[in-house]
């Protein structure tokens, strides 16, 4: 076996999600002088070596794994992801992109509004069981969560659920399908996580290069 | 452990519910593989050893004087991941010492423990040492409503410094205190970092904590690990169970410590004899990771003789896999008859250094590795190999 590992070459690895927090995810890299890539060599490498960084594109919900397993120092992710799968991993910085909020929605046409008009069990669809569960259950409300992988926003219009959990950003695509919203879970934004051993065994690579990132957030 | 007088006990696999639940917390307790046995009591399968070794302490070792080493190996069982998605099963090695309070005792088990990770293999290794009274001052001093410092402990626990920041940035009081919360996870590193926290703390505990930490890392340089040892003042741990020094070993390319332990000098009033006490746990699951992960990892024990027989050689065999084995030696002697040539190729799956082929008593067929066949007698033989050892 070679050196898999950035570490052994004394590297800091970062782990960057797919999708829409991408592009703000390289933007803040390059802004901090960390690493300058394009999202299309990232997308076409999967990993990407730089002087004393190596830039890895995992999906979003697989950056807190990489993270926690140690296979990345670093990781960029969204708080939703956080809420949804719990870790080991230190959470260090908001770096204030990727605004958006986990909320509840129903159909326009429904009678559901705040929590006195729910049923006795509620039928819910979501990509984020645990965090719904969560919610619902420190409300006292009996739910039947379903989990969906995608086009949540599709379940309560063919009449699998009563309404959806899901997250949003300028409530365009929940309007377009014909949902309002009548509650929010929490709001959303990226951020960067570390993990336990990484911050102890190899403290100044990885703290300089979380300064770095700090300082182009402006904190 | 044993040369550090540290004397094995073992505890039972299976405990009631109701001895367990004396002495972990509550996230420990929900983790625990529970069952009833054939009365209806609810018993569960242990997910540590330091509390077992407590109950024996208080318990079945009540007349022995303390202090008392002692030391542990074993599976134990979690039934979810918890925040390490590991396995469900792990083994763990751990020592224990009990009713010896201060400094000095602190630096021997975490001593210990470093010799442990060392005698291990591990290439590399780090121990990171802290104080848990230092962060119950740093909360004490701390100007916060009780909710809030509520918040802060769960933030905490939950390594989530994005919430903490949002609650210490809500209140308008301002004070050294802040500054030290807000950069917990940076608080590590050599004697320095006494010094900087030193001048920003201002009261009694913390600074007591950060007066242990001193002594204890000058003790751990007189046990010849300077090296190895940082100061942790962020490290986060379970700050209801700890009571003093707390510490962690991390080795190479493994994202999680492979090694804890600390001070818990409440544990032993909960089952009725009160004493200070200190340990740490080796995950062995982790440590065998890093050992196969190693540029070299470690081959399993070389067999030093494959003893072979045919004919009416098989009493000489076994007079000659004695006396090897009294000299100390790995010796296997086949099971069946085989001839010269056959017992070479038994030799290879055995993967012995030597092959010695047994005929009849007065002369055997000695062959070692890359080497031709000698005939010699089997005394001689025994004599040479045991030599050789010499």
């Amino acid at each position: 076996m070679t050196a898999r590992k950035a570490s052994a070459r004394g590297k800091v690895s970062i782990a960057v999600p797919t999708g829409a927090l991408m592009p703000g995810a390289l933007r803040l890299l390059a802004r901090a002088g960390v690493a300058r890539l394009s999202g299309e060599e990232l997308g076409r490498q999967l990993l990407v070596d730089r002087a004393g960084v190596r830039v890895i594109l995992v999906r979003p919900a697989d950056v807190p794994a990489y993270v926690d397993h140690g296979a990345a120092d670093l990781g960029i992710v969204g708080k939703d992801i956080l809420w949804e799968t719990p870790g080991a991993h230190y959470e260090l910085v908001d770096l204030k992109f990727g605004h958006c909020q986990l909320v509840l929605a129903v159909p326009l046409a429904s009678k559901l509004n705040g929590a006195e008009t729910w049923p006795p069990q509620l039928r819910v669809a979501t990509k984020y069981p645990r965090t719904a569960s969560a919610w619902f259950e420190s409300r006292g409300q009996a739910v039947e969560v379903v989990q969906l992988h995608g086009s949540v926003e599709l379940a309560p219009q063919v009449g699998l659920v009563d309404a959806i959990v899901d997250l949003t950003a300028t409530g365009r695509t929940l309007r377009e399908n014909g949902l309002r919203v009548t509650a929010t879970l929490g709001a959303s934004t990226a951020r960067l996580i570390a993990n336990q051993a990484s911050l102890k065994t190899r403290t100044d690579a990885v703290q300089a290069a979380v300064g770095r990132l700090r300082e182009a957030v402006g904190l | 452990m044993r040369r550090w007088g540290y004397r094995h006990v073992i505890t039972p696999m299976v405990e009631s519910t109701e001895v367990l639940e004396r002495g972990i917390g509550a996230d420990q307790r929900r983790r625990l593989f529970k069952f009833a046995d054939a009365r209806g009591e609810v018993v569960a399968v242990v997910g540590e050893r330091t509390v077992p070794v407590a109950r024996l302490v208080a318990g079945k070792l009540r007349g022995s004087p303390l202090p008392l080493r002692l030391c542990y190996a074993g599976p134990v069982l979690s039934t979810d991941d918890g925040r390490f998605h590991q396995r469900r099963e792990t083994y763990q090695v751990g020592a224990e010492l009990v009713g010896a309070p201060g400094t000095v005792a602190d630096a021997e088990v975490i001593a210990l423990a470093a010799r442990c990770l060392q005698a291990s293999g591990v290439q590399r290794y780090q121990v990171d040492v802290g104080h848990a009274e230092f962060f119950h001052g740093i909360m004490d001093a701390v100007k916060l409503p009780e909710e809030v410092k509520a918040a802060v402990r769960v933030a905490l626990a939950a390594r989530d410094f994005v919430a903490l920041e949002t609650l210490l940035e809500k209140t308008p009081l301002r004070s050294a205190e802040h500054e030290l919360l807000l950069r917990f996870p940076a608080l590590r590193g050599g004697s320095e970092i006494l010094q900087a926290a030193g001048g920003l703390v201002r009261n009694r505990r913390s600074e007591r904590a950060l007066a242990e930490l001193a002594e204890v890392q000058e003790l751990l340089v007189a046990h010849g690990l300077g090296e190895v040892v940082s100061l942790d003042l962020g490290a986060i741990r379970d700050f209801d169970y700890y009571t003093g020094i707390i510490f962690e070993g991390y080795g190479p390319d493994v994202g999680r410590p492979v090694a804890q332990g600390g001070r818990y000098d409440g544990l032993l009033a909960r089952f009725g004899r009160p004493a200070p006490a200190t340990g740490f746990v080796v995950q062995l699951d982790l440590v065998w990771e890093m050992l196969t992960r190693a540029a070299r990892p470690p081959a399993l024990p070389r067999i030093d003789a494959a003893v072979a027989w045919s004919g009416s050689g098989l009493k000489t065999a076994l007079r000659l896999g004695s006396t090897l084995r009294l000299f100390g030696m790995r010796a296997v002697v086949d099971t069946q008859a085989r001839d010269h040539a056959e017992s070479k190729t038994w030799w290879r799956t055995v993967g012995a250094v030597n092959l010695i082929h047994c005929r009849n008593e007065s002369t055997v067929a000695w062959t070692v590795r890359g080497k031709r066949t000698r005939r010699l007698p089997p005394e001689q033989v025994a004599g040479r190999l045991a030599g050789g050892l010499a």
